[in-house]
């Protein structure tokens, strides 16, 4: 072997360790298992990143079905988790309006709604309406509001206090 | 060994010579061993145990640490114990170039992590170490200094740093599992001067770590030569 070679490999292995170094300082595994488990997750966020920036990322169509069907059936937190996993990087916006929907129906209530939960779907509401534009309309027969625009309206709605939430016909009003 | 080569005619190539054999070992030593070894330290010098349930803390160094250890490069440069021009140079090709910057990166790196390894973590007793560390590099930087001088002074200042970390303060630092009522009555003392000088926890083998974090970084000066070519 020449010098040259083993400077070549030296150039590698420090690189390979630096990378190494960098990943254990920035994640700061608290023990050996932790370790492993954040080195899967910092792989796997890798991978998405790499399928982002090549324009192959695509949602866990799967995972997508098994979280619809959660959200049918009015088990919302079960389809949030499952959403997130099918999209871990929020970049479907089909999904991301799904999760938006989900936080809707679970704080929607007849006399009042939950702030906290409404609060959180402003965010991925948002999200759909950037990612899809404002031409999407949902096909899903289930969902009475159609695009994001409007999930969006309804959840900032819900959030602000006005003459008509004291209005006892309000009561009568369905959930969306 | 005979081999076929390009121009179809057939030589024997001899095994590698003691001389080949010692540029092998040299070339492993200085563009694999060394950096690696550079590293390991820089890796090293952030670990601290937790003395709650023993967990793994990675500490990224105080501000403080790279200005100690700037200083120190400037030290190392001045006492010929690394000659820039022997270790970057337009004469080398530029792999050699790379790795040799490289090594001098992760020298930089291990002395950065050394520091934050030798200072304790906050409250008065940092203050006191910095200043120390800071006064030692103050005067050596406007010193006569060599390579064996240096040495000494760095070895010197530590140990020092190292016995007052790891052995004095850690055994004023009060047992973490004791409650504060029960470490008053118990070790009034102790729980005084964790109080007083806002010491953290570390379980013992924060101490054994670091120790032997120290040596490799010494074993990593000892081994590096003040030019790639002697």
């Amino acid at each position: 072997m020449k010098s040259k070679h083993f400077q070549i490999i030296g150039i590698f292995l420090s690189s390979l360790f630096g990378v190494f170094i960098i990943f254990l300082y920035a994640t700061a595994p608290r023990s050996l298992e932790d370790l492993s488990l954040k080195a899967s997750a910092t792989v796997t966020k890798a991978i998405n990143t790499g399928q982002v920036v090549t324009g192959t990322y695509q949602v866990d169509e799967k995972k997508f079905q098994q979280g619809l069907n959660y959200f049918r059936a009015n088990d919302f937190s079960s389809a949030r988790v499952l959403f997130d996993e099918a999209d871990p990087e929020k970049r479907d916006g089909k999904t991301q309006f799904y999760i938006a929907y989900s936080f809707y129906r679970q704080g929607w209530g007849r006399f009042s709604s939950d702030d906290e939960l409404f609060k959180r779907g402003l965010e991925p509401a948002k999200r759909a309406q950037t990612l899809l534009g404002g031409e999407f309309t949902s096909d899903d027969t289930d969902l009475k509001l159609k695009t994001p625009a409007a999930l969006l309206n309804e959840l900032e709605e819900g959030l602000r206090v006005t003459s008509d939430d004291f209005n006892p016909l309000g009561a009568l009003d369905e959930r969306k | 060994m005979e081999r076929l080569i390009e121009n179809k005619k057939l030589v024997a190539i001899s095994p590698p010579g003691p001389l080949q054999a010692e540029e092998h070992r040299r070339a492993v030593l200085l563009h694999i061993g060394l950096p690696i070894l550079l590293l390991f330290v820089g890796t090293l010098g952030g670990i601290r145990f937790s003395a709650i349930d023993g967990s793994i803390m990675f500490l990224a160094p105080p501000l403080i640490c790279l200005v100690f250890a700037a200083a120190l490069m400037i030290l190392i440069l001045r006492s010929g114990l690394v000659r820039l021009d022997g270790w970057i140079s337009e004469k080398f090709s530029l792999t050699q170039n790379i790795i040799d910057g490289i090594t001098l990166a992760a020298l930089f790196f291990a002395s950065v992590q050394v520091f934050n390894s030798l200072l304790p973590e906050q409250g008065v007793p940092f203050w006191i170490v910095s200043f120390c560390f800071f006064w030692t590099l103050w005067t050596n930087l406007f010193a006569d200094l060599d390579t064996k001088k240096l040495l000494r002074s760095l070895a010197s200042v530590f140990c020092l740093a190292f016995v007052v970390k790891y052995l004095l303060l850690a055994n004023l630092t009060k047992p973490a599992n004791e409650g504060w009522i029960s470490s008053v009555i118990n070790n009034p003392g102790q729980t005084a001067f964790t109080w007083l000088l806002d010491l953290p926890q570390f379980s013992a083998g924060t101490g054994y770590l670091q120790f032997f974090t120290l040596a490799l970084f010494v074993i990593a000066l000892y081994f590096l030569p003040p030019s790639i070519e002697e």
